[in-house]
């Protein structure tokens, strides 16, 4: 079999697993969907009573909410593999995935799919639309391209920071929980202009942690918004290409990460 | 004469047959307390487990608040209309929130709904201890955790980086800390009430989901209550869950006086004891339905 339809065989197996409970199915779809609606609402309190944020309007902000959200809920829903990795580890699990004859880094992202994560993807796409309907951005076939570059560079970029997570526990079997600072901390902080921020905090996001390639750059570019800031437009064009560059970095950790692995037993 | 003696020496056995009846009530009483402070401090000592998942939620805790004040600081910049908190109050306010943030309903319970779905809430229920009291310590006991191995440091340590406000008067202090406490046993019945839902759907994900966006929306955990548009602010008055964050905060803050700290703590008072009393019928309730399968 082919990996790719293997891959889909898998998913389509864990989508069935996961309809079996279809009422909390579909209470946990509204859960997902009614805190990330609260979460724009508070954005859009606060611009309802400060009217602009670093000269970054409320529908220009939801903008750049909207895409960090859908970059980190299909992150989360394709990727849950390596989020909910540390359970394979602690229970020995990962043995199993070294005697098959494919390989490990597939094994892993083709192990969980989380359908529910869907309710997440569409507030935040909803979001994204509306943003875009109150905005005039002058759509062409090379910016919308370069949206759907940049949001699968989004995503990219947060399955990396999983599969760092995962990678960790070869050596402290329990993930590194510090990771959240960059999972949803980098949502939380992504959904701000990044102008805002100090400069060291600016830079190392930029640099070290790629989230505002991935996010605001692409935003200001779209957005027309270029100009206010002192950056080379090619620079902020190429930029999403940091998104697949740290997954590729992560990805070659997990391959050094697997030869120090020591099972826990069984 | 002789009628008065015995009279009197009726009356004195009467009082101490009282006093003793009243010492052995007081006796009992002192050993049920004995007994749930010793459940309360297992659940304190539970926690000391995760020492260093502890460690990276600190540092979570302080990441969210840097980010937070960028923001503020940002809008405040960016408007000249005075506002009813200034930057230091926000900044305060802020600090508190991510300090307390593990006293909130969000975090325990899941170990309640596992023993209904696992069925060892029926070896439970055989033991001479209430069910609901039970769970209420061991809330406690991990809210205690939190707050000084948790919120103490944050506080601590956001001291050194921002301007952290701090009460002069000491019955503010007084008030907040009786708030303080009121939010945190809120905060367990309403924990204990989320979670006994499992009786009915055994998953309870989806329904502490929904609880914990209400709860994050209307505590004031995201955005101070007042700086919220007046419709919505009069909404959060009305319901319980301004008690767990924005109350002791708006004490701490000197934002409530006199006779408004009073009536703040009352009405938390009132909201606990709704939680307690809901949260029991719910058990109770569930208990007469209760199936265990297998044995």
């Amino acid at each position: 079999m082919h990996p790719l339809s293997l891959y889909f065989h898998f998913v389509k197996l864990r989508i069935r697993s996961q309809m079996e409970y279809r009422l909390s199915f579909i209470v946990e779809l509204f859960a997902q969907a009614s805190i990330s609606v609260i979460d724009f609402f508070m954005i859009a309190l606060l611009f309802n009573r400060f009217k602009q944020l670093a000269g970054w309007s409320l529908w220009e902000v939801g903008f750049l909410y909207g895409m960090i959200g859908i970059c980190f809920a299909v992150a989360e829903m394709i990727g849950r593999g390596f989020d909910a990795f540390e359970r394979n580890i602690v229970r020995g699990d990962f043995d199993t995935i070294l005697i098959r004859p494919l390989g490990t880094f597939y094994q892993v992202f083709a192990n969980e799919f989380l359908l529910r994560r869907l309710g997440r993807i569409a507030q935040a796409l909803v979001v994204l639309l509306i943003a875009n309907s109150q905005l005039s951005v002058q759509w062409s076939l090379t910016k919308v391209g370069y949206l759907l570059i940049s949001l699968m560079s989004g995503t990219c970029f947060f399955i990396g920071l999983f599969v760092i997570a995962a990678t960790s526990c070869f050596w402290t079997v329990q993930s590194i929980e510090v990771i959240n600072i960059f999972t949803h901390g980098g949502v939380f902080m992504g959904s701000y202009p990044f102008s805002i921020y100090r400069w060291w905090f600016r830079h190392f996001f930029t640099f070290i942690i790629p989230l505002a390639c991935v996010n605001y750059f692409p935003a200001l570019f779209l957005l027309g918004k270029i100009e206010s800031l002192g950056v080379s437009p090619i620079g902020v064009q190429l930029a999403p290409f940091a998104g697949f560059l740290f997954l590729g970095i992560a990805m070659l950790f997990w391959r050094w990460g697997v030869l120090h692995y020591q099972s826990t037993g069984h | 004469m002789s009628s008065q003696t015995t009279k009197v020496r009726a009356a004195v056995v009467g009082l101490g047959w009282r006093r003793f009846k009243c010492r052995d009530r007081m006796k009992s009483l002192y050993l049920t307390f004995h007994v749930y402070l010793a459940f309360a401090r297992k659940s304190f000592q539970k926690q000391m487990q995760y020492r260093v998942a502890n460690l990276a939620g600190l540092t979570t805790n302080f990441f969210f608040l840097l980010v937070q004040v960028f923001v503020y600081i940002a809008f405040y910049k960016a408007s000249t209309e005075p506002q009813p908190l200034s930057i230091d109050d926000i900044i305060t306010y802020f600090v508190l929130c991510q300090a307390s943030l593990m006293l909130m309903p969000l975090w325990g319970g899941r170990e309640i709904a596992d023993t209904i779905k696992n069925g060892s809430v029926a070896l439970q229920l055989t033991k001479p201890v209430d069910f609901q009291t039970y769970w209420f310590v061991d809330e406690c006991g991990r809210a205690y955790y939190y707050l000084f191995m948790r919120g103490l440091p944050t506080f601590l340590i956001s001291n050194i980086f921002f301007k952290v406000t701090i009460p002069q008067q000491p019955s503010v202090l007084l008030a907040f800390a009786v708030s303080m406490v009121l939010a945190i046993f809120m905060s367990a019945a309403i924990t204990i009430t989320i979670f006994s839902t499992a009786f009915w759907t055994l998953d309870t994900t989806g329904i502490s989901g929904i609880a914990a966006s209400v709860i994050t929306f209307f505590s004031g955990m995201l955005v101070p209550i007042a700086l919220w548009p007046e419709w919505l602010a009069h909404i959060a008055r009305w319901l319980p869950f301004e008690g767990l964050i924005d109350v002791p905060f708006s004490i701490y803050l000197g934002k409530l006086t006199g006779i408004e700290i009073w009536i703040a703590i009352g009405k938390q008072m009132a909201w606990c004891l709704f939680f307690i009393g809901f949260g029991r019928v719910l058990l109770n309730r569930g208990f007469s339905r209760l199936v265990i399968q297998g044995g």
